[in-house]
């Protein structure tokens, strides 16, 4: 098994070709189809059609486009006959041909939809790349849908996801690597970056950390996103995930670095510093003054969907002089009939609204709705007013919830969700001392992550004043000319930052 | 690295089962509101505890506790063994004290609860006309919560300046300052109410006199800033300046409003010593009877001459009586600290000169305006 | 000059973070109490005492620089080693790791007191200990720039502390602060000299140096932190005079907590038993900075790996924890620690400077010598 994998092994498509498996095509068109067949452990939709007197046309079915197939090459070679390899790739009216006379690269061009032309008589064969694979039109952003902006996402079509990105990006400077990972599934992943702004050490980093996986399959690019990470240890994500193709050009353009996986929906963008987690690329779109009030409601929601049911917690527990007068009689009068504590109490609750978030997650979304009713109705109420949670709580909970819904990233909305629990305990153990212990922990490690090796709390630490313009706050876009320092870009403004005002006619 | 991250997580196990703390789960907890502090027998503190508990039927109810014991936590102590939940003092707003025990001496009681760092700087202070217990015990037709009661009764017109300030920190500031002395407000049932009565005056912790409480005014004028409050006097006859003295025969009644005053003292003589009081009045007039003409500058000038002379002459009454009993609740002494260098003033140096001090009083009264109707 | 240190570019910090390193350093537990200790002597011109404190850190700074400059890039052991020769240069390296040992030590168990005095009585000091050890220790394996951005973000985060002393200022009265300068002069220096514990943590600057980038901008930042501290400091210091009464400042424990206790919000009643977990973010730098102070000594004197290190220091220090339990015994620790502290902060790099700069106006000579030779 041992070989296999290392002629397999993720090495660039078109860099040094595997030198050890130099087995050429044979003359012969039985052995040629032979040798396909054994190679491609002859399965069901092989297809084999020769063509009198001397030229055999293999592919795999479910590949290739049926009607350029039929139009552009069945056509063609009716008329044409008796050629040799050369004459007949110039004779094909289609843009992807080439000529090979090692075995391997015509495996590799069936199984990537082309179709194998072969000349009796000749150790060679054309290959004409015909692929059409399944996809699903494009369609608006689900997951990080907005109001004023692009409504268009990404898909799972390598193709038609750069094609996206090269109608934004219009621009000879964007690069494109294509590199194969996974020794089973051979998923293309594309780097792109633009040059001239992409920090070259930066783009040699993902390069070089792409290129030593040795996965056995890559399906997803959250899986990728993982295993390229600074530490995949950490709860916190250190790239972002997005499925907003103007996101992910106003990242390259930043002088940022991307990665899209064939297959896969949503693309990976680094550096990525924490801050970027909470900004939404509709802060772009709005006024400077409404995006910073967004970005600051952002932040407080974190802060208040972490802290928030803690501080009931601790409050409640251990440091009842804190409550104010006016609270003091509800808060105790709605816990007289709950008999856990509130540590115990807050986690119920806790878990529940989990429960409830993953349950409609899970559902289908015809009867997605109905877990709201039983979430809302039924277990607020009913738990409510058989006394085991405390209305108060109740509404803590939920406010806490819906903030962590706010977070324009997934990822970080699920890291807020998780790490809830751990400060909960921490408070319901010792207060607002445990909560400091929390708050004091999760600073230390947000300070030790790194994001390619750029620091994860830029641009506050180090602190850089012109980029904390944009950062939880967005200064109208004539004080943000600066690309953030965090990737090190070729080029530090974005525009002549001199105060650009229209002249007055 | 990475061993070591592991073996963090058993440590932190380890650690959260071992390090538990006492809680106070709030609906465990009786919540003491109000303590009032009695002269018991035998030179024992009798304590009544007001005391916030919940029950699981959604009410809270309130219970009042007279304990007797050598020190206020023995108090607490027996309250604890008559009560189904744990008493504690960190919601605690008001402490009353009966007013025998004021004249004993509220030293104990100011340390005690300084001490305590669950007991907040910004409780209530003040005395009862005779004891405490027989006050909190009543029961009030129309109050449900006395401590509650009580605390709001204070804190609004504390609020609303109509009664000087006297939390724990004002208190034990003027306790400890060489200067000042403690004053605080004294507070009575009236039938079915509580009513504030009046003002106590301390020398050394200990109560010497009182003040009714609508000379509270005076007091706050001269203690400190006075921002807003309502104030009424009667202007007798024969005080009132001649301009004024046409239009009626009879006393005049007049209410206003002090939007802001001034005072500044200094001292004009250290050897005897001897203070400018200067008292500056804004204030809006809202009501007089009978009416004269405000839009008249004469009769207007006639008014604040007259209010001037009013005050001031109650200002004086008010400073010779606690000059008498030797209460400087004003900080006069304060002053003189500050105004003579190493005075080496020592509480009892400075209310032996405090009797013989002199003051002179300037008041100065500006109608700012009146009602929106002339 | 022998020694010099052979440093990773990477390791480097921005040199206008010296502001926050010696800032976060100087300001932690000792803010919270500092007024009885120097009212004590100097009465209400006790914040003339705390502003002569700040003005003599400016002058040890600027000494502490110039003892740096004379050696480039060298940190303090390694100026020690070079001037006093190897073995009692190390024998004073290894005082000078006990001193940031005791440092750390006594703020950490001063730390853990105000957490048992204010809130939870029944918790047991080496519980706390472990809880902030292991926080510590997380920092201090991320390496120099983790423990840098500790203490910028301690600073920045703990800004908002600053406009709360408004609150008490309601009860104030100027009145108190008069008359001024009447405290004998000898009483007011000698309450200056009580605010060592309070004022030291700058002196991290000695170990710093070498991995500051700009060494041309470091006498601006680093007196500009001090400044901070010591405008801090007298502000803390005026209000508390203003606020309490006399003999009510030399009783109150920790005024400047005290200080908060009727600060209260519609959302929370009580603000100072926040403060005081609060509090744990303004300790963390001061801890972290004084760790690995000791950590750069430890290394020029045994081979050892910076993870073995922290592991035996933090033993030490929660042992230390298990022995001292009484308020009794934490006071006689400070007011030693604090006399130690004084020569070896106030005194101790005057004289240095002193030397090292006979050391090189001889060795220059020399070279002349030789060279005209």
């Amino acid at each position: 098994m041992k070989p296999f994998n290392q002629n397999q092994s993720p090495t660039a498509m078109n860099s040094e070709a595997p030198t050890e498996n130099l087995e050429t095509i044979a003359q012969a068109q039985d052995h040629f189809i032979q040798s396909i067949k054994d190679a491609t452990n002859n399965p069901d939709d092989l297809i084999i059609q020769s063509f009198p007197p001397n030229i055999t046309l293999i592919y795999i079915d479910n590949l290739v486009d049926d009607q350029t197939l039929n139009n552009n090459i069945i056509a063609d070679l009716q008329n044409k006959p008796n050629d040799t390899p050369e004459i007949l790739m110039a004779a094909l009216s289609i843009p992807e041909v080439t000529v090979t006379s090692l075995l391997i690269k015509a495996i590799e061009g069936i199984i990537n939809g082309s179709v194998l032309l072969h000349i009796e008589g000749y150790p060679q064969v054309v290959i004409a790349n015909i692929a059409s694979r399944e996809s699903r039109a494009l369609s608006t952003p689900e997951n990080e849908s907005q109001v004023i902006g692009t409504q268009v996402a990404f898909n799972e079509s390598l193709s038609t996801n750069i094609s996206l990105i090269r109608r934004y990006i219009v621009s000879p400077d964007l690069c494109n690597e294509k590199i194969k990972i996974g020794r089973r599934t051979n998923t293309a992943v594309t780097l792109l970056y633009m040059n001239g702004l992409a920090s070259d050490q930066m783009v040699n980093t993902v390069r070089q950390r792409l290129a030593s996986l040795d996965l056995d399959a890559l399906i997803d690019s959250a899986v990728l996103a993982e295993m390229i990470d600074d530490n995949s240890l950490s709860v916190f994500p250190q790239m972002l995930l997005t499925e907003r193709p103007d996101r992910f050009c106003d990242g390259l353009l930043d002088g940022k670095i991307g990665v899209i996986v064939d297959g896969s929906s949503m693309a990976i963008i680094c550096p990525q510093s924490f801050t970027e987690f909470f900004q939404s690329q509709e802060d772009q779109n709005l006024r400077w003054q409404i995006a910073t009030f967004v970005r600051l409601l952002r932040l407080a929601a974190f802060f208040l969907s972490v802290y928030l049911t803690p501080f009931y917690v601790a409050a409640l527990t251990f440091h009842y002089e804190v409550i104010p007068q006016a609270f003091l009689v509800p808060l105790s009068e709605s816990r007289a009939l709950v008999p856990f504590p509130p540590i115990f109490e807050a986690l119920l609750l806790e878990i529940i609204i989990e429960l409830l978030r993953e349950a409609s997650a899970r559902l289908p979304t015809k009867i997605g709705q109905t877990i709201g009713i039983v979430g809302g109705i039924v277990i607020g109420t009913a738990a409510v007013q058989a006394g085991i949670t405390s209305n108060i709580l109740l509404i803590i909970i939920a406010l806490s919830a819906l903030a962590s819904f706010t977070s324009p990233s997934y990822m970080m909305g699920n890291v807020i969700r998780l790490i809830r629990f751990p400060i909960i305990i921490l408070a319901g153990f010792w207060g607002f001392y445990g909560i400091m212990l929390a708050v004091c922990f999760i600073l230390v490690h947000l300070l030790r992550q790194s994001s390619l090796g750029a620091p994860y709390m830029s641009p506050f630490y180090p602190p850089r004043l012109k980029e904390m313009r944009d950062s939880i706050i967005r200064m109208p876009i004539p004080l943000t000319a600066k690309r953030p320092a965090l990737t090190r870009s070729k080029d530090d403004y974005k525009f002549d930052p001199e105060p650009i005002k229209p002249k007055k006619s | 690295m990475n061993k070591l991250k592991y073996f963090y997580s058993p440590l932190l196990a380890l650690v959260l089962l071992y390090g538990c703390v006492e809680t106070n789960i709030l609906d465990k907890v009786g919540l003491t509101t109000l303590v009032g502090y009695d002269v018991g027998t035998e030179k024992k503190i009798a304590a009544t505890v007001v005391i916030r508990e919940v029950n699981p039927e959604f009410q809270s109810n309130v219970e009042v506790l007279t304990t007797e014991n050598d020190t206020s936590k023995g108090n607490r102590i027996e309250a604890n063994h008559q009560l189904s939940k744990k008493v504690v003092v960190g919601q605690m707003r008001v402490v009353l004290f009966g007013e025998e025990l004021a004249k004993e001496g509220l030293r104990y009681f100011i340390d005690t609860n300084l001490e305590n760092a669950s007991v907040s700087n910004g409780i209530y202070m003040a005395v009862v006309e005779d004891r405490v217990a027989p006050l909190l015990e009543y029961e009030y037709e129309n109050i449900e919560d006395i401590g509650q009661h009580i605390f709001r009764l204070i804190e609004q017109n504390i609020e609303q300046e109509y009664m000087i300030s006297s939390t724990l920190h004002e208190v034990a500031r003027d306790y400890y300052s060489v200067g000042k002395d403690v004053a605080m407000p004294i507070i009575k049932r009236d039938k079915e109410l509580v009513k504030l009565s009046g003002v106590a005056l301390f020398k050394d912790g200990k109560m010497v006199s009182r003040l009714p409480a609508t000379d509270s005014f005076y007091v706050k004028i001269v203690r400190d800033t006075f921002k807003a409050g309502l104030y009424e006097t009667i202007l007798h006859h024969e005080d009132l300046p001649s301009a004024l003295q046409k239009i009626t025969t009879d006393d005049m009644t007049v209410a206003f409003d002090a939007i802001h005053s001034k005072r500044k003292v200094t001292l004009v003589n250290a050897a005897n010593p001897e203070f400018d009081l200067n008292v500056k009045i804004k204030a809006r007039i809202l009501e007089t009877y009978p009416d004269i003409n405000q839009g008249d500058p004469k009769s207007v000038a006639a008014l604040e001459k007259a209010i001037q002379n009013k005050l001031a002459k109650e200002l004086e009454k008010v400073i010779a009586q606690s000059q008498k009993v030797e209460s400087d609740i004003f900080g006069f002494g304060e002053i003189y600290r500050g105004s003579v260098r190493h005075a080496q003033l020592t509480k009892e140096k400075w209310h032996e000169m405090y009797k013989d001090m002199k003051v002179n009083i300037h008041v100065d009264f500006v109608v700012l305006r009146n009602g929106v109707f002339e | 000059m022998k020694n010099p240190l052979q440093l990773n570019p990477k390791d480097m910090v921005n040199t206008y973070l010296l502001f926050f390193v010696m800032h976060s350093a100087q300001i932690g537990v000792g803010v919270q109490g500092f007024q009885r200790i120097v009212f004590q002597d100097a009465k209400h011109d006790a914040w003339i005492s705390v502003l002569l404190a700040g003005i003599a850190t400016h002058i040890v700074t600027f000494f502490m620089i110039k003892t740096l400059e004379i050696y480039g890039a060298n940190d303090l052991y390694g100026i020690q080693q070079d001037i006093f020769g190897k073995l009692i240069g190390n024998v004073l390296n290894i005082l000078y790791i006990f001193y940031c040992f005791m440092s750390f030590f006594s703020i950490l168990r001063n730390y853990i007191e105000v957490i048992q005095a204010w809130i939870f009585p029944s918790i047991s000091a080496w519980f706390l200990a472990i809880t902030l050890l292991i926080i510590i220790i997380y920092a201090f394996t991320g390496g120099l720039r983790v423990i840098v951005g500790v203490s910028f973000f301690s600073v920045v985060l703990s800004l908002w502390i600053i406009p709360m002393l408004a609150f008490p200022l309601k009860f104030s009265s100027i009145n108190s602060l008069l008359p001024v300068l009447e405290t004998d002069f000898r009483s007011i220096l000698k309450g200056a000299k009580s605010m060592t514990f309070t004022i030291i943590g700058f002196e991290i600057l000695m170990v710093i140096y070498p991995f500051l980038n700009d060494k041309k901008h470091v006498q601006k930042y680093a007196h500009l932190s001090l400044l901070a501290t010591t405008a801090i400091y007298v502000a803390v210091m005026a209000v508390s005079i203003t606020y309490y009464s006399n003999e009510e400042i030399v009783k109150t424990v920790w005024a400047t907590l005290t200080l908060f206790s009727f600060i209260s919000f519609p959302f929370i009643e009580r603000f100072e038993f926040m403060a005081v977990c609060f509090w744990m973010l303004i300790i963390l730098p001061n801890l972290c900075l004084y760790l690995w102070a000791a950590y750069r000594g430890a290394i020029r004197l045994v081979n050892i790996g910076h993870t073995k290190f922290v592991w035996l220091f933090a033993f030490f220090i929660f042992l230390g924890t298990l022995f001292v339990q009484t308020r009794i015994q934490i006071n006689a620790i400070n007011n030693q620690f604090a006399n130690i502290a004084f020569y070896a902060i106030f005194v101790y790099p005057i004289v240095l400077w002193i030397i090292a700069a006979l050391k090189k106006k001889i060795t220059t000579k020399k070279e002349q010598k030789n060279e005209q030779a």
